[in-house]
Protein backbone atom coordinates (compact mmCIF):
# COMPACT_ATOMS: atom_id res chain seq x y z
CA UNK A 1 0.00 0.00 0.00
CA UNK A 2 1.56 3.33 -0.97
CA UNK A 3 2.68 5.56 1.87
CA UNK A 4 0.56 8.65 2.48
CA UNK A 5 2.03 11.97 1.43
CA UNK A 6 3.95 13.71 4.23
CA UNK A 7 1.65 15.98 6.18
CA UNK A 8 2.67 19.53 6.70
CA UNK A 9 3.47 20.75 10.16
CA UNK A 10 0.39 22.98 10.22
CA UNK A 11 -1.93 20.10 9.45
CA UNK A 12 -0.53 17.93 12.20
CA UNK A 13 -0.49 20.79 14.68
CA UNK A 14 -4.15 21.39 14.00
CA UNK A 15 -5.04 17.75 14.51
CA UNK A 16 -3.35 17.06 17.84
CA UNK A 17 -4.73 18.02 21.24
CA UNK A 18 -3.69 21.41 22.49
CA UNK A 19 -2.81 22.63 25.94
CA UNK A 20 -3.02 26.19 27.20
CA UNK A 21 0.18 27.97 26.23
CA UNK A 22 0.47 29.87 29.50
CA UNK A 23 0.14 26.65 31.49
CA UNK A 24 2.96 25.16 29.44
CA UNK A 25 5.16 28.23 29.88
CA UNK A 26 4.51 28.49 33.61
CA UNK A 27 5.14 24.75 34.11
CA UNK A 28 8.47 24.95 32.32
CA UNK A 29 9.37 28.04 34.35
CA UNK A 30 8.57 26.18 37.55
CA UNK A 31 10.81 23.26 36.47
CA UNK A 32 13.75 25.59 35.81
CA UNK A 33 13.22 27.42 39.09
CA UNK A 34 13.11 24.19 41.04
CA UNK A 35 16.27 22.91 39.35
CA UNK A 36 18.03 26.12 40.28
CA UNK A 37 16.92 25.78 43.88
CA UNK A 38 17.99 22.13 44.06
CA UNK A 39 21.27 22.26 42.18
CA UNK A 40 22.32 25.87 42.80
CA UNK A 41 25.03 25.76 40.10
CA UNK A 42 24.04 27.24 36.75
CA UNK A 43 26.24 24.77 34.83
CA UNK A 44 24.64 21.82 36.60
CA UNK A 45 21.21 23.13 35.72
CA UNK A 46 22.23 23.48 32.08
CA UNK A 47 23.41 19.87 32.07
CA UNK A 48 20.22 18.63 33.73
CA UNK A 49 18.02 20.51 31.27
CA UNK A 50 19.99 18.95 28.42
CA UNK A 51 19.61 15.50 29.95
CA UNK A 52 15.88 16.01 30.44
CA UNK A 53 15.62 17.10 26.83
CA UNK A 54 17.57 14.04 25.73
CA UNK A 55 15.15 11.74 27.56
CA UNK A 56 12.22 13.53 25.97
CA UNK A 57 13.82 13.41 22.53
CA UNK A 58 14.45 9.68 22.44
CA UNK A 59 10.74 9.13 23.04
CA UNK A 60 9.45 12.02 20.99
CA UNK A 61 11.05 10.79 17.79
CA UNK A 62 8.66 7.82 17.62
CA UNK A 63 5.63 10.02 17.95
CA UNK A 64 7.02 12.39 15.37
CA UNK A 65 7.66 9.65 12.83
CA UNK A 66 4.25 8.12 13.45
CA UNK A 67 2.31 11.33 12.98
CA UNK A 68 4.34 13.13 10.38
CA UNK A 69 4.59 10.41 7.76
CA UNK A 70 7.80 11.79 6.34
CA UNK A 71 9.86 9.57 4.13
CA UNK A 72 13.45 8.76 4.98
CA UNK A 73 15.57 11.88 4.69
CA UNK A 74 18.16 11.68 1.96
CA UNK A 75 20.79 13.81 3.62
CA UNK A 76 21.39 15.93 6.68
CA UNK A 77 20.07 19.03 4.94
CA UNK A 78 16.68 17.44 4.55
CA UNK A 79 16.80 16.30 8.18
CA UNK A 80 17.42 19.80 9.41
CA UNK A 81 14.64 21.22 7.26
CA UNK A 82 12.22 18.57 8.55
CA UNK A 83 13.10 19.35 12.15
CA UNK A 84 12.64 23.06 11.63
CA UNK A 85 9.51 23.07 9.54
CA UNK A 86 7.60 19.99 10.69
CA UNK A 87 9.00 19.11 14.09
CA UNK A 88 9.00 22.50 15.74
CA UNK A 89 5.66 23.37 14.22
CA UNK A 90 4.08 20.15 15.39
CA UNK A 91 5.25 20.25 18.97
CA UNK A 92 5.71 23.91 19.81
CA UNK A 93 3.54 25.61 17.23
CA UNK A 94 6.37 27.81 15.98
CA UNK A 95 8.16 27.66 12.65
CA UNK A 96 11.91 27.72 12.63
CA UNK A 97 14.23 28.39 9.73
CA UNK A 98 17.50 26.77 8.77
CA UNK A 99 20.47 28.91 7.81
CA UNK A 100 24.26 28.99 7.78
CA UNK A 101 25.09 25.76 6.09
CA UNK A 102 28.78 25.02 6.03
CA UNK A 103 30.64 23.63 3.03
CA UNK A 104 30.27 19.97 4.02
CA UNK A 105 26.60 20.17 4.74
CA UNK A 106 27.14 18.81 8.24
CA UNK A 107 26.61 21.93 10.27
CA UNK A 108 23.73 24.38 10.21
CA UNK A 109 21.83 26.84 12.36
CA UNK A 110 18.18 26.58 13.28
CA UNK A 111 16.72 29.99 14.05
CA UNK A 112 13.59 30.47 16.15
CA UNK A 113 11.96 33.85 16.02
CA UNK A 114 9.59 33.30 18.89
CA UNK A 115 9.63 30.68 21.56
CA UNK A 116 6.67 29.83 23.79
CA UNK A 117 8.94 28.56 26.59
CA UNK A 118 10.22 32.03 27.41
CA UNK A 119 7.11 34.19 27.60
CA UNK A 120 7.32 36.55 30.58
CA UNK A 121 10.81 35.36 31.51
CA UNK A 122 13.64 37.66 32.48
CA UNK A 123 16.88 36.19 33.74
CA UNK A 124 18.01 37.65 37.05
CA UNK A 125 21.60 38.78 37.45
CA UNK A 126 22.50 35.71 39.49
CA UNK A 127 21.72 33.33 36.64
CA UNK A 128 23.43 34.93 33.72
CA UNK A 129 25.09 31.75 32.49
CA UNK A 130 21.83 29.85 32.29
CA UNK A 131 20.65 28.46 28.97
CA UNK A 132 16.97 28.65 29.79
CA UNK A 133 15.83 26.66 26.74
CA UNK A 134 18.52 24.03 26.97
CA UNK A 135 15.87 21.35 27.02
CA UNK A 136 15.32 22.02 23.30
CA UNK A 137 18.91 21.19 22.44
CA UNK A 138 18.62 17.93 24.37
CA UNK A 139 15.41 17.02 22.56
CA UNK A 140 16.98 17.43 19.14
CA UNK A 141 20.11 15.55 20.16
CA UNK A 142 18.09 12.65 21.61
CA UNK A 143 15.74 12.43 18.66
CA UNK A 144 18.56 12.41 16.11
CA UNK A 145 20.50 9.82 18.07
CA UNK A 146 17.56 7.45 17.77
CA UNK A 147 17.76 7.74 13.99
CA UNK A 148 21.47 6.96 13.98
CA UNK A 149 22.91 10.45 13.88
CA UNK A 150 25.28 11.64 16.55
CA UNK A 151 25.08 15.40 16.82
CA UNK A 152 26.37 18.23 18.92
CA UNK A 153 24.04 21.13 19.61
CA UNK A 154 24.97 24.49 21.04
CA UNK A 155 23.18 27.80 21.50
CA UNK A 156 24.68 30.64 19.51
CA UNK A 157 22.04 33.30 20.11
CA UNK A 158 19.65 33.65 23.01
CA UNK A 159 17.09 36.44 23.45
CA UNK A 160 17.27 36.18 27.25
CA UNK A 161 20.95 37.12 27.00
CA UNK A 162 20.30 40.13 24.82
CA UNK A 163 20.31 38.78 21.24
CA UNK A 164 17.43 39.20 18.85
CA UNK A 165 16.47 35.58 18.18
CA UNK A 166 17.15 32.04 19.31
CA UNK A 167 19.74 30.22 17.27
CA UNK A 168 20.84 26.62 17.70
CA UNK A 169 23.90 25.34 15.96
CA UNK A 170 23.43 21.70 14.95
CA UNK A 171 26.58 19.83 14.02
CA UNK A 172 26.49 16.30 12.68
CA UNK A 173 29.36 14.35 14.20
CA UNK A 174 28.85 10.99 12.58
CA UNK A 175 26.28 8.62 11.20
CA UNK A 176 26.18 5.52 13.32
CA UNK A 177 25.43 2.43 11.22
CA UNK A 178 22.85 0.08 12.67
CA UNK A 179 24.36 -2.71 14.71
CA UNK A 180 22.84 -6.09 15.04
CA UNK A 181 22.91 -7.59 18.50
CA UNK A 182 24.04 -10.96 17.27
CA UNK A 183 26.84 -12.12 15.05
CA UNK A 184 25.94 -13.85 11.80
CA UNK A 185 28.48 -16.62 12.00
CA UNK A 186 27.62 -17.91 15.45
CA UNK B 1 1.41 65.04 35.05
CA UNK B 2 1.88 61.76 36.77
CA UNK B 3 4.27 62.18 39.64
CA UNK B 4 4.51 58.68 40.99
CA UNK B 5 3.12 55.17 40.68
CA UNK B 6 3.38 52.50 43.33
CA UNK B 7 2.53 48.84 43.75
CA UNK B 8 1.86 47.73 47.30
CA UNK B 9 1.51 44.11 48.32
CA UNK B 10 -1.26 42.56 50.33
CA UNK B 11 0.65 43.02 53.58
CA UNK B 12 1.11 46.69 52.76
CA UNK B 13 4.73 46.04 51.80
CA UNK B 14 5.99 48.15 48.88
CA UNK B 15 6.71 46.12 45.74
CA UNK B 16 7.47 48.87 43.28
CA UNK B 17 7.70 52.66 43.61
CA UNK B 18 8.68 54.86 40.71
CA UNK B 19 8.59 58.62 40.60
CA UNK B 20 8.57 60.53 37.35
CA UNK B 21 9.67 64.00 38.34
CA UNK B 22 13.13 64.94 39.51
CA UNK B 23 12.03 67.89 41.56
CA UNK B 24 9.91 66.21 44.18
CA UNK B 25 11.37 64.48 47.12
CA UNK B 26 11.11 60.72 46.92
CA UNK B 27 10.51 60.54 50.66
CA UNK B 28 7.52 62.85 50.46
CA UNK B 29 6.03 60.68 47.76
CA UNK B 30 6.61 57.58 49.86
CA UNK B 31 4.71 59.34 52.63
CA UNK B 32 1.81 60.26 50.37
CA UNK B 33 1.57 56.67 49.12
CA UNK B 34 1.70 55.36 52.65
CA UNK B 35 -1.11 57.62 53.81
CA UNK B 36 -3.23 56.59 50.89
CA UNK B 37 -3.00 52.97 52.05
CA UNK B 38 -5.06 53.90 55.09
CA UNK B 39 -7.76 55.32 52.86
CA UNK B 40 -7.73 52.12 50.80
CA UNK B 41 -8.19 50.00 53.90
CA UNK B 42 -11.03 52.20 55.04
CA UNK B 43 -12.78 51.91 51.67
CA UNK B 44 -12.33 48.16 51.67
CA UNK B 45 -13.62 47.62 55.18
CA UNK B 46 -16.60 49.97 54.99
CA UNK B 47 -18.15 49.54 51.57
CA UNK B 48 -20.65 52.25 50.78
CA UNK B 49 -24.18 50.99 51.03
CA UNK B 50 -25.00 52.30 47.60
CA UNK B 51 -21.84 50.76 46.18
CA UNK B 52 -22.44 48.76 43.01
CA UNK B 53 -20.46 45.56 43.59
CA UNK B 54 -18.35 44.23 46.41
CA UNK B 55 -15.49 43.26 44.14
CA UNK B 56 -14.99 46.65 42.53
CA UNK B 57 -11.33 46.90 41.53
CA UNK B 58 -11.09 50.59 40.70
CA UNK B 59 -11.27 52.67 43.87
CA UNK B 60 -11.20 56.09 42.29
CA UNK B 61 -9.97 59.28 43.87
CA UNK B 62 -8.70 58.37 47.31
CA UNK B 63 -7.98 61.81 48.66
CA UNK B 64 -6.80 65.14 47.30
CA UNK B 65 -3.89 66.84 49.09
CA UNK B 66 -2.72 70.38 48.47
CA UNK B 67 -0.90 69.60 45.22
CA UNK B 68 -1.73 66.03 44.34
CA UNK B 69 -4.59 63.73 43.59
CA UNK B 70 -4.20 60.12 44.58
CA UNK B 71 -6.04 57.32 42.78
CA UNK B 72 -6.24 53.73 43.90
CA UNK B 73 -6.90 50.34 42.35
CA UNK B 74 -7.25 47.09 44.21
CA UNK B 75 -6.71 43.68 42.62
CA UNK B 76 -8.39 40.49 43.75
CA UNK B 77 -5.17 39.37 45.44
CA UNK B 78 -5.24 42.51 47.62
CA UNK B 79 -2.37 44.08 45.70
CA UNK B 80 -2.87 47.83 45.47
CA UNK B 81 -1.80 50.17 42.70
CA UNK B 82 -1.46 53.82 43.72
CA UNK B 83 -1.27 56.68 41.23
CA UNK B 84 -0.22 60.18 42.29
CA UNK B 85 -0.83 62.95 39.81
CA UNK B 86 -0.68 66.73 39.76
CA UNK B 87 -3.24 67.15 36.98
CA UNK B 88 -6.21 69.23 37.99
CA UNK B 89 -8.71 67.83 35.57
CA UNK B 90 -8.29 64.13 35.03
CA UNK B 91 -10.96 62.13 33.31
CA UNK B 92 -12.11 59.07 35.18
CA UNK B 93 -12.00 57.00 32.00
CA UNK B 94 -8.34 57.87 31.48
CA UNK B 95 -7.40 56.73 34.95
CA UNK B 96 -9.35 53.50 34.56
CA UNK B 97 -7.58 52.88 31.27
CA UNK B 98 -4.24 53.58 32.90
CA UNK B 99 -4.89 51.10 35.67
CA UNK B 100 -6.06 48.46 33.23
CA UNK B 101 -2.80 48.64 31.27
CA UNK B 102 -0.78 48.84 34.47
CA UNK B 103 -2.51 45.70 35.73
CA UNK B 104 -1.63 43.88 32.50
CA UNK B 105 2.03 44.88 32.84
CA UNK B 106 2.00 43.80 36.49
CA UNK B 107 0.56 40.37 35.62
CA UNK B 108 3.27 39.81 33.00
CA UNK B 109 5.99 40.83 35.46
CA UNK B 110 4.68 38.49 38.13
CA UNK B 111 4.47 35.57 35.66
CA UNK B 112 8.26 35.61 35.42
CA UNK B 113 9.37 32.35 37.08
CA UNK B 114 12.31 34.18 38.63
CA UNK B 115 10.09 36.68 40.42
CA UNK B 116 9.48 35.86 44.06
CA UNK B 117 5.97 36.87 45.11
CA UNK B 118 6.15 39.31 47.98
CA UNK B 119 9.57 40.62 46.98
CA UNK B 120 10.20 43.80 45.03
CA UNK B 121 9.63 43.74 41.30
CA UNK B 122 13.05 44.02 39.65
CA UNK B 123 12.02 43.43 36.07
CA UNK B 124 13.44 45.97 33.64
CA UNK B 125 10.72 45.25 31.10
CA UNK B 126 8.11 46.13 33.70
CA UNK B 127 9.82 49.45 34.41
CA UNK B 128 9.95 50.27 30.71
CA UNK B 129 6.32 49.36 30.14
CA UNK B 130 5.27 51.46 33.11
CA UNK B 131 7.18 54.45 31.68
CA UNK B 132 5.45 53.96 28.34
CA UNK B 133 2.02 53.78 29.96
CA UNK B 134 2.76 56.90 32.03
CA UNK B 135 3.89 58.81 28.93
CA UNK B 136 0.79 57.72 27.03
CA UNK B 137 -1.38 58.88 29.90
CA UNK B 138 0.28 62.27 29.89
CA UNK B 139 -0.35 62.66 26.16
CA UNK B 140 -3.93 61.48 26.22
CA UNK B 141 -5.03 63.74 29.04
CA UNK B 142 -3.24 66.77 27.64
CA UNK B 143 -4.68 66.42 24.14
Amino acid sequence: MPAAAPRSGDAIFASVEHVNAELFTLTYGAIVRQLLTDLEEVDEVNKQLDQMGYNIGIRLIDEFLAKANVSRCVDFKETAETIAKVGFKMFLGVTASVTNWDADGTCCSIVLEDNPLVDFVELPDTCQGLYYCNVLSGVIRGALEMVSMKTEITWTRDVLRGDDAYELQVKLLKLVPEEYPYKDDE
Amino acid sequence: MIVCVAVVGHQNNPLYIQSFTEADDALKLHHVVHCSLDVVDERVNNPKKSGPMLNETYLGLLYPTENYKVYGYLTNTKVKFILVTTDLDVKDADVRNFFRRFHAAYVDAVSNPFHVPGKKITSRTFAERVSTIVKAFGLSSAG
